[in-house]
């Protein structure tokens, strides 16, 4: 994914652009923002989870795994095209296989806690929203030990660092010649 | 030591404001040219930026917004936080790298200097800074607004000054804010952020470790407590529903490389090479201070619908209360030192990346040159911001707040929309051209505008923010795709390879 990789983001964004129309013009279900709480003034309520859900849930989550994508994606385009060598793109595929399994595990418990009305705690949160709260910010993880782990082999090699400090140097040169005349 | 509570938490917030001024005049002998006062001379360390970068993400909204949010509408303001990981590495992978080259290589001292580089277009240059000015006013004059209200609410409580006004509160806190900044600049404001940061990843902490001693259970019995009245309001997408945290996840997972404020700190490191040490140090700062808008939130809603406490009679205050009711005078302290701070090291980003555009961006767009003598007139122009946004604050609070509403809701999600697209993908797509980064400024500006004038609800929670920034991206790359691709320079063409 050499290229073509502005394709595919643009592919991406025109994908959530028109997920987002549908979502707009779908049948609208009263409350799906959420609705006053009848007894504390200042607290909104939710309501009822399938019935939000009804119209719009598989655009949603659609939507939402588009979003997982173009994060890879975006940051796969931030590593210089010349880094992006076969083991990056498998450890970039994983990283998004490992972001989308914590958003399947997030909306397979949601949708069992809508059916059933049952769920466990994990670390003092219902367990899908534990995989919501916990999950999303360990799904960045692979990318921080990608940047930390890798910054000399994929984000900033020893060759970059001296490409810039040559070009620094011509400018800087340069700049100075200029200065004189 | 509870007799005390409210000279505790003044003595606290008066120490922090102390210190601010201190390191105001320290940092004055340092700054000597316009590069220190507005990039620190590119010279700083990587613990020094990343705690600045963090500081400034989290602002006075973090502290009383967001437990605010989640008294309100439960687990959905979530999302706006554990998307941050994702924002921040957006950031570093996109931008830190070449924004610091091109400035080093071209003198840049602000975001539209290296996007005017980048593009060759003073054009471009201009809508960012316009952007820029209109961002600040807006987030500066509530920032201020914010920061004399907490004042307020302090010496009020307190014999001495029982009967402070909001005026005074407000002439105070931009006194503090102004002294330092106009002293000693972005450096001032970068080391002051340094300690801004260390007490807000303490009070992220120790507020944690409070709310989990209110209930028997800790929190699990406190979502459990919220559960069984709502559902909804604990499951992943909150009170607001799939839509509006959908939104947030994604202005607040892209934006945070849009936001002018913060990649202007990224160009203001000693060594590229730091930035393998400023992305985790950053992270795990906001997610520690962010603790604060968890924890305090969750037991907030969950203790008055357990008929502990009665309801709040703003959600903004619960912060406050959990403070007076759950926290000891000496935690509070720091808690309430930790607000100062973050409402600070916000609004002294603001007043800095917007006095770059007044006397530096604008003047280069409009007549090819900044202003003679940079660095005093720096100093003037961030006093006159500073006041032209207190006096706004003030007229909002007692006029007519639908200006600085409008302006305000012109931030995150306006810098996010305009700002993403030309800058993150601007620096590492060649094939970006000029009418693809004016589509994508302009959309966002009219969305974002329109949505909030005309008082447009979108169905299903969808927010304005959410749709300028998918149109936004939509509009640069298919633009920038079938317009003739640039011709760069021949420097920016080399960085655009490494």
């Amino acid at each position: 994914m050499g290229r073509q990789l502005i394709y595919v983001i643009f592919a991406l964004c025109a994908a959530m652009t028109l997920t987002l129309l549908l979502i707009l013009v779908a049948e609208p279900v009263a409350g799906a923002g959420g609705v006053a709480h009848l007894v504390f003034e200042g607290m909104r309520i939710g309501g009822d989870g399938s019935a939000r859900l009804e119209s719009i849930g598989s655009l949603a989550y659609g939507f939402q795994a588009l979003l997982l994508v173009l994060i890879v994606a975006l940051a796969t385009l931030g590593i210089s095209e010349r880094h992006r060598t076969t083991r990056l793109r498998a450890y970039m595929l994983a990283t998004l296989i490992f972001s989308l399994f914590i958003f399947w595990r997030m909306v397979a418990n949601h949708l069992q806690f809508l059916a059933t009305g049952e769920t466990e705690y994990f670390m003092g949160f219902p367990t899908a929203t534990a995989w919501a709260v916990y999950g999303v910010w360990l799904g960045s993880a692979p990318l921080i030990i990608l940047y930390v782990a890798g910054f000399r082999q994929f984000i900033y090699t020893e060759e970059d660092e001296a490409a810039f400090n040559q070009l620094l140097a011509e400018t800087t040169a340069a700049n100075q010649t200029e200065d004189k005349n | 030591m509870e007799a005390y509570r409210q000279e505790i938490i003044l003595a606290a917030v008066a120490l922090y404001m102390v210190f601010c001024v201190v390191t105001g005049l320290w940092a004055m002998r340092r700054t000597t040219s316009s590069s220190d006062f507005f990039v620190a001379g590119r010279g700083l360390g990587p613990i020094v930026v990343s705690l600045a970068l963090f500081s400034s993400t989290l602002s006075g909204f973090g502290f009383v917004g967001g437990p605010g949010l989640v008294y309100s509408i439960g687990v959905s303001s979530f999302w706006m936080i554990t998307i941050s990981a994702a924002g921040y590495a957006l950031g570093f992978f996109m931008v830190s790298k070449r924004i610091r080259m091109i400035a080093d290589l071209r003198n840049c001292i602000s975001l539209p200097d290296v996007l005017a580089a980048r593009y060759g277009s003073e054009l471009v240059r201009l809508l960012v800074a316009v952007t820029i000015v209109l961002g600040v006013m807006g987030y500066l004059a509530t920032q201020i607004l914010a920061m004399a209200v907490v004042m307020q609410a302090i010496l009020s409580g307190t014999a001495m000054f029982a009967d402070i006004g909001l005026v005074a509160c407000v002439a105070i806190s931009s006194t503090v804010l102004i002294f330092y900044c106009v002293t000693g600049g972005i450096i001032a404001s970068v080391y002051t952020d340094v300690v801004q940061g260390g007490i807000m990843m303490v009070a992220g902490i120790l507020i944690l470790l409070t709310a989990m001693s209110v209930f028997d259970g800790g929190i699990t019995e406190a979502t459990s407590v919220i559960l069984k009245d709502d559902s909804e309001a604990m499951m992943p997408w909150g009170s607001a529903g799939i839509m509006a945290s959908l939104g947030w996840f994604f202005v607040f997972g892209l934006g945070l490389a849009g936001q002018p404020h913060l990649v202007t700190k990224m160009m203001m490191n000693r060594n590229i090479a730091d930035n393998r040490h400023i992305f985790p140090l950053s992270v795990l700062g906001y997610i520690l201070a962010a603790l604060l808008w968890v924890s305090i939130g969750i037991i907030m809603r969950a203790t008055v619908i357990d008929g502990l406490i009665p309801p709040l009679d703003a959600p903004d205050d619960a912060a406050s209360v959990f403070l007076t009711l759950f926290a000891s005078p000496l935690l509070a302290g720091v808690v309430f030192a930790g607000l100062f701070a973050a409402i600070m090291s916000t609004s002294d980003a603001f007043l800095n990346i917007g006095t770059a555009a007044l006397i530096h961006d604008i003047p280069k767009a409009l007549r090819g040159k900044a202003v003679n003598n940079e660095l005093f007139w720096a100093r003037v122009v961030t006093v006159l911001l500073a006041i032209v946004a207190a006096l706004f604050a003030l007229y909002s609070y007692y006029a007519d707040a639908t200006l600085v509403a409008l302006l305000g809701a012109f931030g995150w999600a306006t810098f996010a929309a305009s700002l993403f697209p030309v800058v993150a993908l601007g620096l590492n797509w060649k094939g970006a051209t000029v009418p693809g980064a004016v589509a994508a400024i302009v959309s966002a500006l009219i969305i974002n505008f329109g949505v909030q004038l005309a008082g447009i609800a979108l169905p299903y929670g969808v927010s304005g923010g959410l749709l300028s920034f998918v149109v936004s991206l939509f509009l640069f790359l298919s633009i920038s795709l079938i317009t003739k691709p640039p011709v760069l320079e021949s420097d920016i063409d080399r960085v655009m390879d490494i």
